[in-house]
């Protein structure tokens, strides 16, 4: 059975893009169970992890080979389920993308919030 | 037992509904078993997982009362009324898909007592207006119901 994880914090850290489909799906799916076991949870977009972002990307990467359900689906998940998704500012810039060029739902934030964020979290999961 | 079938989605028109969250009631007294509708197991495909909260756990309505995952998506399944969990469905424990064969029976996800089932029965819908509510969801959102084998049969 489980324990009750109210008010715990994570943050999930994704490097991974669109070059590398397997490496963006479980992320996305430990943030959504982060969320549905009531755990506030962020989901911080750097790297690679930002060009999933770009708006026409994620449709692009099929998850699951015959499913309905590619990256673009998982992102639309995990903001329905209230995870919070979060863009580097300055890794934009690395993938030559401007704030228009984001899928809706994403906010971005610089270096020294993530610090300040990381710090504050209950735990961190690095991808 | 009188129901409907919609795209293979069934709908029991003696449950109440909480249709935006996919979930069902039974009442007996003011002890509710809630579970999760044909169309959630249907959504959620096979289901992997299903970790139910701890009985005595105090829910109020809209709060999970469980976690429950497959291989594409991962949820919870959210209180459709407040209360205290008094029993949970073990048998999920070895066998969640049990959940997609009998979500209206064996299925079945905890029990709770309800301590303000009156104002929240009145939210919930039931019998044909369940039936015209989820039509209508069905159809909004593209949704067909698939059955895992062995899955519970109503004609």
């Amino acid at each position: 059975m489980e324990e009750d994880f109210e008010g715990k914090k994570i943050l999930v850290i994704q490097t991974h893009g669109v070059e590398t489909p397997t490496r963006t799906y479980s992320p996305l799916f430990y943030a959504m169970a982060a969320a549905a076991m009531e755990i506030e949870v962020m989901v911080w977009f750097t790297m690679n992890g930002t060009n999933q972002l770009k708006k026409g990307e994620a449709e692009k990467v099929q998850l699951v080979k015959d499913s309905n359900v590619n990256l673009k689906t998982m992102l639309e998940m995990a903001l329905d389920s209230d995870v919070e998704l979060r863009v580097c500012q300055q890794s934009l810039e690395l993938w030559d993308m401007k704030v228009e060029d984001l899928i809706d739902g994403v906010e971005i934030m610089g270096a020294t919030s993530i610090i300040e964020l990381a710090l504050n979290y209950d735990h961190v999961m690095y991808f | 037992m009188a129901h409907e079938n919609i795209k293979g989605c069934i709908i029991l028109k003696d449950l109440l509904y909480s249709v935006k969250d996919n979930t069902w009631i039974k009442v007996d007294g003011d002890i509710v078993t809630i579970g999760m509708t044909d169309i959630a197991q249907g959504l959620a495909g096979p289901i992997l997982h299903a970790k139910t909260k701890k009985p005595g756990t105090i829910r109020k309505k809209g709060r999970p009362i469980a976690t429950v995952e497959s291989g594409k998506w991962v949820g919870p399944v959210k209180s459709p009324v407040t209360g205290e969990i008094i029993e949970v469905n073990e048998n999920l424990v070895s066998d969640a898909q049990l959940i997609n064969r009998s979500p209206y029976k064996d299925g079945w996800v905890v029990k709770m007592k309800a301590t303000n089932l009156g104002a929240e029965m009145s939210e919930m819908t039931t019998g044909d207006a369940a039936v015209e509510a989820y039509r209508q969801k069905i159809e909004q959102d593209g949704i067909e119901c698939s059955h895992i084998d062995d899955s519970d049969t109503y004609d």
